[in-house]
């Protein structure tokens, strides 16, 4: 599974890839997940199953939606509290959700 | 508590969602993105140049011979001396790529557009000589730094916007019968690039009819001095601030949005401030993209390095621990969603007022310490916005150790702010904490 995180810069997501990265490792997922700002989803959409937004940058959900749309992947944004707390288990687990029940 | 909230969620989070995802705004942001690593690599040079180092000059006179500073100075002139070709080229792009247009045609278009709206005939004073001559068939590159940015964010929407009503007129050049169809749309082609450079051209006939004299001249007096004259200000600055942390309470990355709208005026100042640096004279701007990047959101927005110090010192509670732990490392690089998601301080008025207070009293405590002469300006030199504090505010000021003392004097405001604020609450998780597990324990016994 291709999963595709953004933020305003790229920065805070990565350290939540990193995160997930290892909960998909333990799991035995194959795939990529990795985190670009928000301006460049454009160019690396194409590649993913599925696109989650830091909370930050929820204002930007409709568009990215619209876009999720035209791809045929889910879109959301990823919960403030498991972001927070950097938890890569959970958001892993949103990211499958969303994948399995689009 | 839950009234201020709501008031939060739904009154402010809707107005800053539109602007965020303003297309014009989004494009004007981005492009200036753009622009950002040419003016790193500028800054480089221009660091290298001007190294505050005893015997520094002397030692590169020797090597170099008299004129290495001039050389070193070239490349600052090809990148951070050409932003407003850059901001052109990439806003129209980006602008473009959201209306699904051609970018390419757009973005080259607006560079062109721009270009036309420079001056090609003004007075230059060369150096030691009293009266400046009039210099004919070329072009100021103080046009192409920060002075034409305003010019270059305007007309790249400009000229973006009228491409995108050409393209959707569908004008066509009907060809007599016979000639190759291909023939016909390689002249339509140029169509809206041609509207586009007409529209232009007869906007700065017009305002050389003027007193403005150039479109430059016009934009600057109308638009770019005034905006420079409100958002530069302390008061300007606070409201900012105000707005920035504000949406960073309600969870929304309220440096980008207010950006979106400021950002112009920030870039602009510190290209201002570069260009005099480069000539030696006095900075013109206090408040710059470095003021924020480099002086006051030290550990992120919130100036909340001096909390996750506080929270490594003091915490007792375990979430607040390992919360510490977490945020340490990415602070230092001034990145702190960790600590706005997972304290949080997003909707949590306890910890919103030492956030929004810390930004205010470090935005006031850093502009009247640069507006006395007691810390050095920022200078231009831009450094990026995860540069490690002290080392930042060092390097921003051009090699003043003021600007890192200046750095250090906000971790303190910030960590005697913060301090008896995250004591609160550690003290009521820590109770949660205690009493959840005195429930498990109870529930073992049972």
């Amino acid at each position: 599974m291709h999963i595709l995180l953004c933020c305003a810069a790229g920065m805070s997501t990565s350290l939540l890839v990193t995160k997930m990265e290892k909960a998909a490792q333990e799991q035995g997922l194959e795939g990529k997940i990795w985190a670009v700002p928000a301006n460049q989803v454009n160019q690396h959409i194409d590649n993913a199953d599925v696109l989650l937004l830091g909370p930050q940058v929820r204002y930007l959900l409709s568009n990215m939606k619209k876009l999720g749309e035209e791809k045929g992947i889910p879109v959301d944004a990823i919960n403030q509290v498991h972001y927070g707390m950097c938890n890569g288990e959970e958001v892993l687990k949103t990211a499958i959700n969303l994948v399995n029940t689009k | 508590m839950g009234k201020f909230n709501s008031v939060l969620e739904e009154k402010v989070m809707p107005v800053a969602a539109k602007i965020g995802a303003q297309r014009h705004l989004l494009a004007l942001r981005d492009g200036l993105i753009a622009t950002m690593p040419f003016i790193v690599i500028g800054s480089l040079f221009l660091i290298l140049a001007n190294l505050p180092i005893p015997g520094y000059a002397d030692w590169m006179t020797s090597i170099f011979g008299p004129n290495w500073a001039a050389k070193l100075n070239y490349p600052v002139d090809a990148t951070f001396n050409i932003m407003s070709i850059i901001a052109a080229f990439a806003v129209a792009y980006r602008l473009a790529e959201s209306y699904k247009l051609d970018a390419m045609s757009a973005g080259t278009i607006s560079v062109a557009a721009f270009i036309l709206t420079s001056p090609f005939n003004f007075f230059f004073t060369p150096a030691g000589a009293e009266a400046g001559i009039m210099v004919t068939g070329a072009i100021s590159k103080a046009f192409l730094s920060s002075k034409g940015l305003f010019v270059a964010l305007l007309f790249a929407i400009l000229s973006t916007e009228i491409y995108r009503w050409v393209v959707k007129k569908d004008i066509v050049i009907k060809m007599p019968a016979g000639v190759p169809p291909s023939v016909g749309k390689s002249f339509a082609a140029l169509i809206p690039g041609f509207i586009v450079l007409l529209v232009v051209w007869v906007i700065r006939l017009l305002v050389e009819l003027t007193p403005y004299e150039s479109i430059n001249g016009l934009v600057t007096t109308l638009l770019g001095d005034p905006l420079k004259m409100v958002g530069l200000t302390l008061g300007g600055t606070i409201v900012a601030e105000l707005f920035v942390t504000v949406l960073w309470a309600t969870g929304l990355h309220g440096t980008n949005i207010v950006k979106s709208v400021m950002e112009p005026i920030w870039f602009g100042a510190m290209g201002d401030n570069m260009t005099a640096y480069q000539a030696g004279q006095p900075l013109p701007h206090i408040v710059t993209q470095q003021f924020w990047d480099n002086f006051v959101h030290i550990g992120g927005t919130g100036v909340t390095f001096g909390l996750v110090l506080s929270m490594l010192l003091f915490a007792k509670s375990q979430q607040m621990k390992s919360l510490g732990r977490l945020s340490f490392a990415p602070g230092i690089f001034n990145i702190n969603e960790p600590l706005i998601f997972g304290l949080p301080i997003v909707l949590n008025p306890l910890m919103i007022i030492p956030f929004v207070l810390t930004s205010i009293v470090t935005v006031i405590v850093t502009f009247i310490g640069m507006d006395i002469g007691l810390v050095a300006k920022p200078t231009g030199i831009a450094v990026p916005w995860t540069m490690p504090p002290i080392i930042s505010g060092y390097l921003a000021s051009g090699g003043h150790i003021s600007g890192a003392i200046m750095n250090l004097v906000n971790i303190v405001i910030s960590f005697l702010i913060y301090t008896p604020f995250f004591k609160i609450y550690d003290n009521a998780k820590k109770r949660e904490e205690d009493a959840m597990n005195a429930g498990e324990r109870k529930n073992i016994i049972a």
